[in-house]
């Protein structure tokens, strides 16, 4: 990787070298004024081949960071979409905040449509690729002209981790905040939605009331977020676990193997056996012995014993599969 | 209007108008004028006539009166006063009478005479002299009346919550028995630490406590720090026992304290569902749950001397307080519950469950428009006193007054006092406008605060959420921003298994008892139902939250266990005709109550074969969760983690005593000051058993020292030897399984290390290159040079492959064959490994003698000639003219 950066720029200082020889030599002070004026009118620069190579070229007293990303839709860079508004971002404020210059950034883009040679010289497959260039010449000169990468392995990042990032690469320059644009829309939409909300919850107030007020409805709140909390779905919802998974026989498996893990569905399946089990007691509790007619009795009573015995004697086979040493069991599912 | 139209029909006069009603009085009076005229005239002739004007005249003058008071009637309908005619006139007693709900008014004083000493209902009881015939009678019908009398029954639950209390103690000891007593883990041993520093130096030396043996160099203002309330209670134990002349050592002491306060816990489940239903067998059962579930077993086997040991019996208790002193309304109840916070505040740092769930509680109460005089005297007197016994110890200090989590107790008691406010003023006005005009006044106050609150904490006069607290609400935030908090086993979110492994059946009939709840309802049903919602959330959110869930879990599933014992366990059997009337009679009256399924009355169970079934079957489900428990306890909860067991081949035990063989090779070895580093998790045993300095423990308050030790562990041995030199390390302890098969060893706690370091230094130690380029984390021939060359790798794995043949060597913890050749090390050199090679201690090399730096100077030992140092050659640049 080294070596191949290494070829990469001594190739690309030879091109550049004869470039600049054609085009009246450009000192680093012209080229940062040059692209410096160019990033006030748009920031961050779209540069293309030539452009790339002459400004990363060395000597140079500023640093250059470029993004190289893949826009076009026939690559289908998720990421890249992701990032581009972000860096946009950053680009904008930070060179809005330093007109300047005096931090001696220059924020550009190169898409893989205008530089593919540049690609294809640094040995790029994947995109976006964040280079930091920093200057080897002048007071903040670095050891090594060779860029500094970012990594996006943790996905598309916000402006302000990107900006640290460059801000740590900077020392002993003037930093300029990010300044997020206030987003109108929002704000309106969401001033919109609270007085719709305000309206509709006056008028419908007297029928949702009673709703409120039911102790029935309450009731049923609670039971079920507890089946909820106590069948595991706050696991699921921070470990964002997968719904279910094949067993790689192409089927399907609906139990994860292993006492520390569990599927999505898994624990939806654990609450609705709670939830049989405690209403299968409650009904015996309460309803049962509240019925006047014996033969009925005899026969809810019969349905809803069965039902808890059976489901039980399941959730215990179940328990057993997570857990291969537990011991007990219930028939019918020994 | 044709005149002289005969009678008058009154139905005809209610649809006209005033003016026509009076027309045609004007007319009736003319016609009736004109006929006395006409009788003095011609006498006697048209009599009939006069009676027929006269009633009519009456019947118009009855309808316009009528009218006119009906209009008054509607002018008046809103205003202040009726005039007299207009009110109900009934009997003039009746009119003096008081309101009903001025006449069911009692003073203050009385209501509590009335609580306290009810009238007392006595029964005379037949007294038969006791004859022969008595004496001698059926021993069997002795012992089936036994269960009746009051007495009777109060000794008979007193021995049968002994009995509890007893089996909670027992199941507690299958370490004590199966090992030794022996302190658990890692916590403890810091606690029994502190212990033996109370014990022997007094409490004012405890107080002003500072550690200088942990935390080299910062050390630690340990009496600031901790809460002492586990020491002291150990330490009042040790000095009350010795005073009754018992010499009992201060170890056994810590050991067995934890199962002791599970037999208080028992009772103090028992008096909890006492008061949340009049069935008595209830309280019995939760005791029992209670004594036996493992989700609370797990943190108070004999030896785990941890907080929580003393911490759930005083959650339990304060509850069971509150409940008492809100149902009371009594000062003094209150202030017991506020005694026994405060207790709970010295004792555990989980005490912020109680702080939120009692505000939360009255809030839910005031919501629901229960507002009472009760609620305020004991939220009050709790708040007041609970909070200024909680600022006491040192490390809460002003914590109650300045941190977010505490600022919900704070706000509910401002609420309260305008509350109070204003029911007074609501008494004194009677004015309906105004008091509607107090209620918005009272909700936008309380929206005030609120906004202030917010305000007050964006400003940073109120601390915003600590982390570990917020950490519970934005379950994203720790792995961000905390990763030591994140780094914890127990601070992990809960699997479904776990809840099962934890509470069994009680886990299903949770819900149930919770339902129950609804039905009746009263204030401390309320409080079960709060408890219930958020014990559950915060126990799915963390493992460890579990135990604060046990409690709540096991009065529940009492209360539901109990109601299908008492309804199927009765003698009585229902006559199917007796009870068709009732029902239409109790119908009505129960409809109010709010759930729908109560609606209908009891009837009970008909079938003697159902009610003997369901039993049978409880009994079946109760005997398997007494069997469940046991077993968990066995396997699961009753290791010291110290030692380890395992089984040999021929079934025999065998104990691994790798850790005490290592602390006790440091405290044979090595100097007394000599600094051992090591991860976190061993510094508490390092200072307890080995009784020398470490670097950091587990009282994780500085995460930049922690940062410190996992970069030094993290990185190359030339980046790591300067760390150490400045810390004056000497010795450098890591925990390998390799060779056994031991999950819980370091190199499985590595990546931790890394991420907490990559926090503080995210430049120099980055996660990304332990990894390999398939994001694999690999310890073998494939591992990245990032890892191979970490402190930690060559640590655990150096000389490692001499145990085996050339080339084979095994990790057989990580299934993973390792490179032919092991790792070097050049600037420390092995001090110390342990029988199964669970505990490598090196000894940090001095600097060398000749001025040479480790590596040539290793190298040279290993008997390769120093390089020549060739011609330096600068980094490789491009000129570019």
């Amino acid at each position: 990787m080294r070596l191949l950066t290494l070829l990469s720029l001594t190739l690309l200082g030879g091109v550049t070298g004869s470039l600049a020889a054609a085009s009246a030599k450009k000192t680093p002070q012209e080229r940062f004024q040059l692209y410096h004026a160019k990033s006030l009118s748009s920031s961050p620069v779209k540069l293309s081949d030539p452009s790339y190579r002459e400004l990363t070229a060395t000597p140079r007293d500023y640093a250059v960071a470029v993004l190289l990303t893949a826009m076009d839709a026939r690559y289908g860079c998720q990421l890249c979409r992701e990032f581009q508004p972000e860096w946009e971002l950053l680009a904008r404020s930070w060179t809005g905040g330093d007109k300047a210059g005096e931090s001696r950034v220059v924020f550009g883009t190169l898409d893989f449509g205008d530089g593919r040679d540049i690609f294809m010289s640094l040995g790029l497959q994947t995109a976006p690729v964040l280079f930091f260039f920093p200057p080897t010449a002048g007071p903040h000169a670095a050891a090594s002209a060779e860029p500094i990468r970012y990594d996006f392995t943790g996905g598309a990042q916000a402006a302000e981790v990107v900006h640290s990032w460059v801000a740590r690469h900077l020392p002993d320059r003037p930093h300029p905040p990010i300044k997020r644009p206030i987003n109108w829309m929002r704000w309106i939409s969401s001033l919109v939605i609270l007085s719709g909300g305000l309206t509709v919850s006056f008028v419908a107030w007297p029928y949702v009331l009673p709703v409120i007020q039911s102790r029935t409805v309450w009731a049923a709140v609670t039971l079920i977020s507890i089946l909820l909390f106590t069948s595991g779905h706050m696991f699921n919802h921070i470990r964002n676990v997968p719904y279910v998974a094949g067993d790689g026989r192409g089927g399907i498996s609906y139990f994860a193997s292993g006492f520390q893990n569990q599927y999505g569905l898994e624990t939806q399946i654990v609450a609705a056996m709670y939830g049989i089990l405690a209403l299968s007691s409650i009904s015996l509790a309460i309803k049962v012995p509240r019925m006047s007619d014996p033969r009925a009795q005899g026969v809810a009573f019969i349905a809803w014993f069965g039902i808890l015995f059976v489901v039980y004697s399941l959730l215990l086979s179940i328990f057993r599969g997570k857990n291969p040493g537990y011991t007990f069991s219930l028939p019918p599912f020994m | 209007m044709s005149k002289s139209s005969g009678k008058v029909k009154a139905g005809q006069l209610w649809s006209k108008n005033k003016d026509e009603l009076t027309k045609q009085l004007g007319e009736l009076k003319t016609e009736l004028s004109q006929l006395r005229i006409q009788k003095i005239v011609s006498s006697g002739t048209k009599l009939t006539k006069i009676h027929d004007i006269r009633k009519s005249i009456a019947r118009v003058l009855t309808v316009i009166n009528a009218k006119q008071r009906a209009q008054l009637r509607l002018f008046y309908k809103n205003k202040k006063y009726l005039p007299l005619d207009l009110r109900a006139k009934q009997t003039r007693a009746i009119r003096r009478r008081l309101s009903p709900e001025d006449a069911s008014r009692v003073l203050e004083k009385t209501k509590k005479r009335q609580t306290h000493f009810p009238q007392r209902k006595f029964a005379v009881k037949h007294h038969q002299p006791p004859t022969q015939a008595t004496m001698s009678a059926d021993p069997l019908q002795v012992l089936a009346s036994a269960g009746k009398g009051e007495s009777t029954r109060g000794l008979l639950r007193v021995i049968i919550l002994a009995l509890i209390a007893g089996a909670a103690i027992a199941s507690r000891l299958f370490s004590v028995i199966r090992f030794e007593s022996i302190i658990h883990e890692f916590d403890p041993w810091f606690n029994f630490r502190a212990t033996k520093y109370l014990v022997a130096n007094g409490f004012y030396n405890f107080w002003d406590w500072f550690d200088d043996r942990t935390w080299h160099p910062l050390g630690r203002v340990t009496g600031g720090t901790l809460y002492p309330g586990l020491m002291v209670t150990s330490g009042v134990i040790y000095h009350a026992l010795r005073a009754l002349t018992i010499p009992v050592d201060i170890r056994n002491i810590c050991v067995l304290l934890a199962p002791a306060f599970s037999g208080l816990t028992a009772v103090a489940a028992y008096l909890l569902t006492n008061e949340m239903t009049p069935s008595s067998s209830a309280g019995l059962l939760a005791a029992l749950f209670m004594g036996i579930a493992p989700g609370y077993i797990s943190r108070s086997v004999a030896g785990s001397y941890d907080n929580e040991a003393i911490a759930i019996f005083l959650l339990v208790f304060t509850f069971y307080l509150w409940i008492k002193a809100l149902k009371q309304g009594s000062m003094l109840w209150g202030a017991l519950c506020a005694l026994f916070y405060g207790y709970m505040v010295a004792s555990w740092g989980g005490y912020a469950f109680i702080t939120c769930l009692l505000p939360l509680h009255a809030f839910v109460l005031v919501c629901m428009g229960r507002y009472s005089t009760r609620l305020y005297v004991a939220y009050t007197t709790w708040y007041a006193l609970g909070t200024l016994a909680s600022m006491q110890i040192p490390f809460v200090g002003f914590l109650p007054v300045k941190t977010s989590e505490h600022m919900p107790a704070l706000g509910i008691f401002g609420f309260l006092q305008l509350l109070a406010f204003l029911d007074y003023v609501r008494s004194a006005i009677p004015s309906r406008q105004f008091q509607t005009f107090l209620w918005l006044f009272a909700g936008g106050t309380f929206g005030l605060g609120l906004l202030g609150l917010v305000v007050a904490t964006s400003a940073g006069f109120i601390a915003p959420w600590s982390g570990r607290f917020y950490s519970l609400w934005d379950t994203g935030y720790a792995k961000i921003h905390i990763p030591i908090i994140a780094s914890v086993s127990e601070h992990q979110p809960t699997a479904w298994p776990a809840f099962f492994f934890d509470l069994n059946m009680l886990i299903w009939l949770f819900p149930v008892g919770v339902y129950l709840c609804f039905q009746q309802l009263a204030d401390e049903h309320v409080f079960i139902v709060v408890y219930a919602l958020f014990g559950s959330y915060f126990a799915g959110v963390m493992v460890r939250l579990m135990l604060t869930l046990t409690p709540v879990v096991c009065v529940a599933a009492a209360i539901a266990v109990s109601t299908l014992l008492d309804t199927y366990l009765s003698v009585k059997t229902p006559k199917p005709e007796a009870s068709q009337p009732a029902e239409a009679a109790e119908g009505k009256k129960a409809a109010k109550s709010g759930l729908k399924s109560t609606n209908k009355p009891v009837v009970g169970i008909y079938a003697v074969w159902g009610k003997s079934m369901m039993v049978s079957a409880l009994a079946v489900y109760l005997l398997l969760f007494v069997l469940h428990c046991t077993w968990v306890t066995s396997n699961a909860y009753s290791s010291p983690s110290v030692v380890l067991a395992s089984r040999m081949p021929d079934g025999s035990q065998h104990i691994i005593d790798d850790y005490r063989e290592a602390y006790q090779w440091l405290r044979q070895n090595t100097r007394e000051d000599a600094k051992i580093m090591s991860w976190w998790d061993y510094g508490y045993q390092i200072g307890g058993m080995a009784d020398r300095p470490t670097l950091v423990d587990n009282n994780t308050w500085n995460n930049t020292h922690i940062a410190t030790v996992g970069k030094a562990m993290s990185s190359r041995e030339e980046v790591s030897y300067p760390i150490m030199r400045q810390h004056e390390v000497d010795y450098v302890l890591v925990v390998f399984g390799g060779l056994l098969g031991y999950s819980g060893d370091d190199i499985n706690k590595f990546l931790w290390m890394v991420r907490i370091a990559e926090g503080i230094w995210p430049d120099e130690v980055s996660e990304r290159a332990f990894f390999t380029q398939r994001g694999e984390y690999r310890v073998d021939g494939e591992a990245t040079e990032t890892m191979k060359n970490s402190l930690m790798y060559k640590m655990s794995y150096y000389n490692y492959n001499n145990l085996f043949p050339a080339g084979q060597a095994v990790d057989r913890m990580r299934q993973a064959r390792l490179p032919e050749v092991g790792p070097t090390l050049s600037t420390m050199e092995e001090a110390f490994t342990s029988e199964n090679w669970i505990i490598r201690i090196y000894k940090v090399k001095d600097l060398d003698n000749l001025g040479r730096d480790h590596m040539s100077a290793a190298a040279f030992d290993r008997g390769h000639k120093k390089k020549k140092a060739t011609k330096k050659r600068g980094p490789r640049s491009l000129r570019v003219d």
